[in-house]
């Protein structure tokens, strides 16, 4: 069941690898659909405590796609996690302050699919169809952030921007809706992170 | 990146407001169940005691809160939990049911739920409340916690262990009571079909008082082979059970909160 999943991390990873052809040609508007136009590096946020991978900006970069593979050690988290997550967001606004861009509110959601025989993507045979509603394998969050960033000439680099996400997994939107007074704030956890466009 | 950036992020790993996967095994409150009973022998009764039998959390932390709360104000020397303590096994309802029956007013321990063992989920039961078999005494009767979510090990044939619930069944000294608590029910579609009637045999060669268990989450009660069995309500129903033990009688009581 993880094959297909492991092909998609490698295909994200060669993706990655053929970016930095595509930094050095000069014609970069020419470049194809599936050349990323940036990538992303984060903190935490339920998917490993680092997760890096490609993304690619639709619609004046008000629309991002992010595909992530993100892996926490077991010395940290008692079990070594590797996960590949598909990541959506929208940020509806920009403004520009001096040679600074900020994008103040982001709205988004993520697919975030664990490797491992011991999570689930379709019931094992020891179960009824039905018996539990959810994938341990695939856990889907919302998300809700903002970023700020500018281009930093002396790393080479065109667009450097820092993020903030406020991550909703599903187990927290439905203990929030149950038992608010028990969740509260829990309904969240932060995710930071960094993206850099090519 | 600056160099106190990595370190930064390795400090911060350890604040809560992070949250490296849905399934780590990570900070919180640690051994509940053995922190109970160390409590628990700390207050050493003579005579009657009471005890609370708690039924299914799941999705329904905040009852328990009232619940917990509820039985805070009764005269009780501590609780067991019939297990399914969370609803997807994640880290952070471990944390919370964890923090809320660790830190309650009266000792409480927990059983092992099918819901708890998805995931990591073993791994973090053993992380917040300890060993899933655990056998204790108190006011010279004996009370034995274990795993019997069969269905979750695919029906192997040994969940629950007979053979460790055998020698944990031995003649309790000062011929006291014995209690068992776990999760499914002998004779439940997720209990091993295979192990039902030797169970139920043992539990009653043994002399079991009261075995309790949770799952169904709708109270009921029979008596088979002459053991008495008791499953709890589940929390969304504000019920509990309160066990007096005097003597040689055994009294339970279905209260309300």
């Amino acid at each position: 069941m993880a094959r297909p999943w492991l092909v998609g991390g490698l295909l994200a990873s060669l993706l990655l690898t053929g970016r930095s052809a595509r930094a050095e040609s000069p014609e970069q508007a020419a470049a194809p659909w599936y050349v990323p136009d940036h990538a992303a590096l984060q903190f935490a946020g339920s998917i490993g405590m680092l997760a890096a991978g490609p993304g690619w900006a639709f619609l004046d970069e008000q629309l991002e796609l992010e595909v992530l593979v993100g892996w926490a050690p077991k010395a940290v988290v008692g079990a070594d996690f590797v996960t590949l997550t598909l990541k959506g967001q929208w940020h509806p606004f920009h403004l520009t302050h001096r040679e600074w861009s900020f994008r103040p509110f982001t709205v988004g959601a993520a697919f975030s699919y664990t490797f491992g025989d011991d999570y689930y993507l379709t019931l094992p045979d020891r179960y009824v169809s039905g018996y539990y509603w959810f994938k341990t394998a695939l856990r889907p969050a919302l998300l809700l952030g903002g970023s700020a960033g500018r281009s930093v000439p002396s790393l080479g680099l065109r667009h450097l921007e820092g993020y903030y996400e406020l991550v909703a997994t599903d187990y927290r939107i439905v203990q929030f809706l149950q038992n608010p007074s028990t969740v509260k704030t829990g309904l969240f956890t932060l995710a930071l992170g960094a993206r850099v466009r090519f | 990146m600056r160099s106190w950036v990595p370190w930064l992020l390795v400090l911060c790993a350890g604040c809560d407001v992070f949250e490296l996967h849905p399934y780590e095994v990570r900070g919180g409150v640690r051994d509940t169940n053995a922190r109970a009973v160390e409590r628990l022998e700390r207050n050493v009764s003579g005579g009657a005691f009471r005890f609370v039998v708690l039924g299914d959390i799941g999705v329904y932390q905040d009852d328990t809160v009232d619940a917990v709360r509820d039985i805070a104000r009764r005269d009780v020397d501590f609780v067991v939990q019939m297990g399914d303590l969370t609803e997807f096994s994640s880290a952070q309802e471990y944390h919370w049911v964890a923090d809320l029956l660790g830190e309650s007013a009266v000792p409480t321990l927990a059983v092992i739920g099918n819901h708890d063992l998805l995931g990591q989920g073993k791994e973090l039961f053993l992380h917040h409340f300890g060993p899933t078999f655990l056998s204790f005494e108190h006011g010279g009767s004996r009370f034995i916690l274990f795993d019997s979510n069969s269905r979750e090990y695919g029906f192997p044939g040994n969940v629950p262990d007979l053979e460790q619930l055998r020698s944990a069944l031995g003649e309790v000294p000062g011929g006291g009571h014995l209690f068992t608590f776990s999760h499914v029910p002998p004779g439940h579609a997720d209990f091993d079909a295979s192990l039902t009637e030797p169970i139920e045999q043992l539990q009653a060669e043994r002399g079991v008082s009261i075995s309790f268990h949770g799952h169904s989450h709708r109270f009921s009660t029979d008596a088979r082979r002459g053991v008495r069995y008791f499953c709890t309500d589940a929390l969304e129903i504000h019920s509990y059970l309160v066990v007096t033990v005097e003597g040689d009688s055994v009294n339970v009581e279905q209260v309300s909160f």
